[in-house]
């Protein structure tokens, strides 16, 4: 049979975090406007109740949990903060927290994750460049041996989190190709801190949405790293990246249904209230059969990223396989986005004019869960996951 | 210090709405919550504990089985064990029959120094099980209580709440203090590691038998009250929001009561 419980620990957490966010984050989310990075303040609360490495060892400070209850923190999270800027802190340093300690050495796990857990650093991720994004295999940026250290070359863009990194300290998973001719067999993955790195070049871009966290990029020229920067053997980055990527994904599906979960009961209380042609508009049919709609589709996204997260942490257990979670997790993603902007997008349109002002606090979800079709693998990517999946290897297009 | 802390699971009064036509509460699809006023109590007794440090804070409850989480939050806030008392032979309880139960299961846990329970649940808003539990316990009593000092394991100091300021009294324990949260209280929200830490800790059910007592005195049969209809009732006349700063609302206030020939003019 299946059991759609959460255990009484997840019950009582989501009660427990859903209160803190109200408090904690609530309240700071209404002051942080466009800052474009993530004040110190809002990155100690997480980091004091825990969110931040809560998939970790507990011999570095994390907690252990799985990922589910990972995923009750990225909805509540979403529902607390509708720019999602919180939440993708939140997700990219679960996701790649959890690759470090994975295959990081004792060195590195020791240095990075008790300073990351405590709020004292942000872990980030940073694959794309300029011209490369899905096509991770074509990546320019290059990585060679030199004695006991790496020397790093190249540019990473479109990236969370640069800003942060450079403000209080901390840095990228990162990945750069070692043997070019071995294309994605040839890749290493590696941690690149930032903050007082010589040799790298921070740039800013503005994203239209999720203004509380940055969106930036960085030149790479001649950054040596400490050989134990390595996280696990060398040209194997290529396929330890997924595992921090399905993570992420995973997460967003949540995020997705938390922020647009959270515009819906906006919404609901709206169209109780607004009153054209002499009733209130959740009176009429044309607002009834879309909220119906919405609720339909928020609650199947939960189910497919809860879902989503279960496989991974079956996988982790050893009683699941890749197949599975890499299905589980792109159909979850591949929805996510889209239903999640189809609902809010509808409750703006219930609000009039004032749903299209900045005055309405549904349209910035509208603006960040946009990212979401192109943040940790675009929409297309997770299609074809779940086509590869179905059909086979052999029937991948770029082969 | 031993101590026993009284909580109570409630309807979320937030979430609570009254239906307009027959003027009760709907209660269908509200969430339970721990009793604010217990939530206090409990991170209360936890700092008494760790101030005195040494004893334990049992919490207990009465309630359904689903009543369990509310025991589990307050596990999770620090309290070292749990009992929760449940049996279809308490349903239907007014207060003197919950502090009875109470009671029964309070003399089973044995020796303790000192019993909490919060001022009033916001369901019911009696405040009537604390004095009720002291006087079946015994026990001596204050009620309204704002701050407590232990001067020695003994001695307490307390500030009861007054219309007009504080009654600072001593007492000795055993005593039972019904407590009203402080103004500046900030609830603590659990974190996952205190969540997990519950878990591990005793939980107890206990029903009718356990406990023991007069089974006559349990439930309907034990109360001498019944709920007949909770309701809101009509108003009473039209509400006129006076605005300004002291002075101004202060005048104007007068000037609305001479109109009204609330005050008369000499």
């Amino acid at each position: 049979m299946v059991d759609y419980r959460f255990t009484e620990e997840q019950e009582l957490f989501r009660e427990s975090i859903r209160e803190f966010c109200a408090s904690e984050i609530v309240p700071k989310t209404e002051k942080l406007g466009e800052v474009r990075c993530m004040p110190e303040d809002i990155i100690k609360a997480l980091a004091k109740f825990e969110l931040l490495g809560m998939v970790i060892d507990p011999e570095y400070g994390g907690l252990g949990t799985d990922t589910v209850t990972a995923g009750i923190a990225a909805e509540e999270l979403a529902r607390a903060d509708l720019s999602c800027s919180i939440p993708v802190l939140f997700l990219v340093g679960t996701s790649w927290g959890h690759v470090i300690d994975k295959y990081g050495n004792e060195e590195i796990k020791k240095e990075i994750l008790p300073k990351a857990i405590k709020g004292e650093s942000i872990i980030g991720i940073a694959t794309t460049e300029s011209d490369i994004g899905s096509d991770l295999g074509n990546m320019k940026t290059k990585i060679v041996k030199k004695g006991d250290k790496y020397v790093v070359n190249g540019e990473k863009m479109y990236i969370s989190g640069v800003a942060e990194a450079m403000e209080y300290g901390g840095g990228h998973v990162t990945l750069a190709r070692m043997t070019p001719e071995k294309g994605t067999r040839g890749m290493n993955m590696f941690y690149l801190p930032l903050k007082d790195t010589p040799g790298i070049t921070p740039t800013y871009v503005e994203d239209i949405g999720r203004e509380a966290i940055s969106c930036g990029g960085f030149d790479i020229k001649n950054v040596e790293i400490p050989k134990h920067y390595l996280l696990g053997e060398e040209n194997k980055g290529f396929y330890y990246i997924h595992e921090g990527y399905e993570l992420a994904r995973g997460l967003i599906s949540l995020v997705c249904a938390g922020a647009a979960s959270k515009a819906l009961e906006n919404g609901i209380a709206y169209i109780k209230e607004r009153k054209a042609f002499g009733k209130p508009i959740g009176k009429y049919e044309g607002i009834q059969f879309k909220l119906a709609e919405h609720h339909v589709k928020i609650q199947a996204l939960r189910q497919l990223g809860y879902k989503a997260l279960w496989t991974y942490d079956q996988e982790i257990q050893g009683k699941a396989s890749r197949f599975d979670v890499s299905m589980a997790i792109a159909m979850a993603k591949s929805v996510a986005p889209f239903w999640a902007i189809d609902a809010i997008d509808d409750v703006m349109q219930w609000q009039g004019a004032f749903g299209y002002t900045k005055e309405c606090e549904d349209q910035k979800a509208w603006r960040a869960v946009r990212s979401f079709t192109l943040a940790e693998g675009s929409s297309e990517i997770m299609k074809l996951i779940i086509a590869r999946e179905l059909l086979g290897k052999e029937f991948l297009a770029y082969r | 210090m031993k101590i026993i802390a009284c909580v109570k699971q409630v309807p979320d009064t937030t979430e609570v709405k009254v239906d307009p036509k027959t003027h009760t509460l709907v209660r269908d699809g509200v969430p339970s919550i721990l009793n604010p006023y217990d939530h206090y109590v409990v991170e209360e007794c936890v700092r008494i504990k760790e101030e005195t440090g040494e004893g334990s804070v049992t919490v207990i409850t009465m309630g359904p089985p689903q009543a369990r989480s509310a025991l589990m939050r307050c596990l999770a806030l620090g309290a070292d064990e749990a009992v929760l008392i449940s049996d279809k032979a308490f349903a239907g309880s007014d207060t003197w029959a919950t502090a009875y139960a109470l009671a029964q299961a309070i003399r089973k846990i044995g020796s303790f120094d000192m019993v909490f329970c919060g001022q009033q649940a916001i369901d019911g808003d009696t405040a009537q099980v604390g004095p009720e539990l002291a006087q079946q316990l015994g026990i001596p009593q204050v009620t309204y209580v704002e701050k407590i000092e232990i001067d020695d394991k003994q001695k307490l100091t307390i500030h009861k709440q007054t219309e007009d300021g504080y009654h600072i009294l001593e007492a000795k324990v055993p005593i039972l203090l019904a407590l009203l949260p402080p103004t500046s209280f900030q609830p603590e929200h659990p974190p996952m590691s205190s969540i997990l830490k519950a878990k591990k800790k005793p939980f107890n059910v206990w029903d009718a038998k356990t406990i023991g007592g007069d089974e006559s005195r349990f439930g309907l049969d034990g109360s001498f009250t019944q709920v007949i209809k909770t309701y809101t009732p009509p108003s009473r006349g039209e509400c006129e929001l006076i605005e300004g700063d002291g002075k101004d609302a202060a005048k104007k206030l007068g000037e609305v009561l001479l109109k009204h020939e609330a005050l008369i003019k000499r």
